[in-house]
């Protein structure tokens, strides 16, 4: 058996005790009930093409404040700041992921909470990349013409880059190593500056660098909406009911159509490893796996993890077949696919602040001790602190589950509305258009079942 | 989708908030609180007899540890250490104030011997 040292979580071990079977059936058979209640009050829609376009309200004093450069002056200093605590304590801190302070920063307050918090609000990765700081405090001293021109590749280097973070969370089983997690920060550091300078800032975010697709993303289900004019300047802020950003038009490829798979798919495989089910096939494997030891621990996750997208990636491209062939109208395959795989995001949201709840309201203050001596150097930088024991207030485990049952339900409805209005948009007729929504319901009650599934799983441990 | 309609989702999505909030506070509340007590022994700081260890939200627990060797049975979560020496019992009592799936572990090597479950 493989050593315990190999930490599997990019951070510690969860303490949550698992949804009780009672909770989780009435959960699920709510999530049944709700959508065919939702299917019954669609059914009386006579024309859904205008159902994509949504209420919002222009908010002057945030379209004031974000005129004015500070939002990006302090986001981007808050960025810098994350970044260089990463890179100092990974290199000079503990070994020990709890005690050293990168580790907190990237796999809590970058990962869990940045995602869930932009979500909530918007794309916060806007205000706080690091990178674009960094470029963009230099472009200010040394203005200079990108060299290159970035080839039409879409957002695959995007895909590939968000690719390799996921393994490195979930299959290398190096996640919880503060120095190995500093130098993937510094070598993505300089590949995302030469890339800026040499291919143009913006052609390089949006194309190469995973988090800003995948805030760019994220942002959409956020009530935050920012028009923008011709040259990138802020025309007005508005307020919109969440969610509905999924429904802009976006760019299409399949490229977008993998990014958002994988964005399910890593959240489910991070759940599914710590489940009865996965430890029986890792044991059912183990005669293949283990003489190769890390390495083979590494390979055969990463097969597992490459699995699972897979079969994600297929199950949705066959339920869109179904979709496309009940809509029965010529469109663009492409096109479609691509605007209905942005219905499945509130889904993955919900799932991600369920699945990091504990990480969010426990974890994230067991970086407060560390303040006083962040580098275990025997410093008394704040000796107040020192002494500081989290507070479980919020991890009662009956508050969780409450949490955990109402977000995935509201993520559900949320997503199959989103998949009415799209469609209601794409199919002519009304018709059409609700009898086109049967395959795409089905496939997010199958989502949202494997999400509840997971969190009604002991959690068990690879040992 | 008209208004009338959507109010009826959401007065549905109200009910089953309360309806899950109501089945929580139902099934959560024991038969009050009581004292527990394990017995435990650790085998060369790698095995623990019982090693999985059930106890309800609020109750007393007191653990007794047995250890063959010298070492730290450590309880997470709730941060308590067991200094033991062989053939010597070390004890703590507590209350139950966390749940938790909280690991006992030997504490120098990281090996987990076994887990605390404390439910609502």
């Amino acid at each position: 058996m493989l050593s315990s040292q190999i930490l599997l979580h990019g951070f510690g071990q969860r303490f949550d005790l698992q949804v009780p079977l009672y909770l989780y059936l009435f959960a699920a058979c709510g999530v049944v009930f709700l959508s065919f209640v939702l299917v019954v009050l669609f059914a009386g829609d006579t024309s859904g093409s205008a159902g994509i376009s949504y209420p919002r309200r222009p908010v002057p004093w945030l379209t004031r404040v974000a005129r004015t450069p500070w939002p990006r002056v302090i986001g981007g200093a808050v960025g810098v700041s994350g970044l260089l605590i990463v890179v100092v304590a990974g290199f000079f801190g503990s070994s020990v992921a709890f005690d050293n302070p990168a580790e907190y920063v990237v796999w809590i307050y970058f990962w869990a909470v940045t995602v869930i918090l932009s979500g909530l609000v918007g794309n916060l990765w806007y205000l706080l990349n690091p990178w674009a700081a960094i470029h963009d405090v230099v472009a200010r001293f040394v203005p200079r013409r990108a060299p290159l021109k970035l080839p039409r590749v879409g957002v695959w280097p995007a895909v590939v880059t968000y690719f390799a973070f996921a393994c490195l969370e979930l299959t290398s089983g190096m996640a919880s190593r503060p120095q190995i997690v500093a130098v993937a920060v510094v070598a993505y550091t300089v590949i995302t500056l030469a890339g800026m300078f040499l291919f143009g800032r913006d052609e390089w975010l949006e194309h190469c660098e995973a988090f800003t697709v995948l805030f760019g993303i994220v942002g959409r289900f956020g009530p935050v909406e920012a028009e923008r004019d011709d040259r990138g300047a802020i025309r007005e802020v508005y307020l919109r009911p969440w969610g509905v950003g999924l429904l802009q038009p976006a760019p299409s490829g399949w490229d977008r159509v993998v990014f958002v798979i994988l964005m399910l798919s890593t959240l489910a495989f991070d759940g599914i490893t710590a489940t009865p089910a996965w430890q029986d096939f890792i044991v059912v494997l183990e005669p293949w796996w283990e003489p190769f030891g890390p390495l083979g621990f590494f390979v055969g996750r990463t097969f597992g993890l490459i699995l699972l997208t897979v079969t994600f990636l297929l199950v949705f491209v066959a339920f869109m077949e179904g979709v496309m062939y009940l809509g029965q109208a010529r469109v663009d395959a492409k096109v479609t696919v691509t605007a209905f795989a942005l219905t499945l995001v509130p889904i993955a949201l919900v799932y991600n602040a369920a699945h990091n709840y504990t990480y969010m309201v426990v974890y994230a203050q067991y970086a407060v001790p560390l303040l006083n001596d962040p580098l275990q150097k025997g410093w008394h930088l704040w000796p107040a602190v020192a002494s500081f024991k989290p507070s479980f207030a919020l991890a009662q485990a009956s508050t969780v589950w409450y949490a955990q049952i109402v977000l995935i339900v509201l993520g559900h409805i949320v997503a199959v509305l989103l998949s009415h209005l799209r469609a209601g948009s794409v199919f002519k007729s009304a018709q059409r258009a609700l009898l086109s929504q049967y395959p795409m319901l089905l496939l997010m009650v199958m989502y949202t079942f494997t999400s509840l599934w997971i969190l009604a799983q002991p959690i068990t441990r690879e040992s | 989708m008209s208004r009338s309609r959507a109010l009826i989702v959401v007065a549905l999505v109200v009910v089953f908030v309360v309806v899950g909030g109501v089945l929580i506070y139902a099934n959560t509340r024991g038969g009050g609180p009581k004292n527990v007590t394990f017995d435990l022994t650790v085998t060369r700081g790698e095995s623990m007899t019982p090693s999985n260890l059930k106890a309800r939200h609020n109750d007393t627990i007191t653990i007794n540890v047995k250890s063959d060797q010298e070492g730290e049975v450590h309880l997470h979560e709730y941060d308590i250490a067991f200094e033991t020496r062989p053939g010597e019992t070390v004890s703590h009592t507590f209350k139950a104030d966390k749940t938790c799936t909280c690991e006992i572990e030997w504490e120098a090597t990281s090996h987990e011997l076994g887990t605390l479950e404390v439910s609502p």
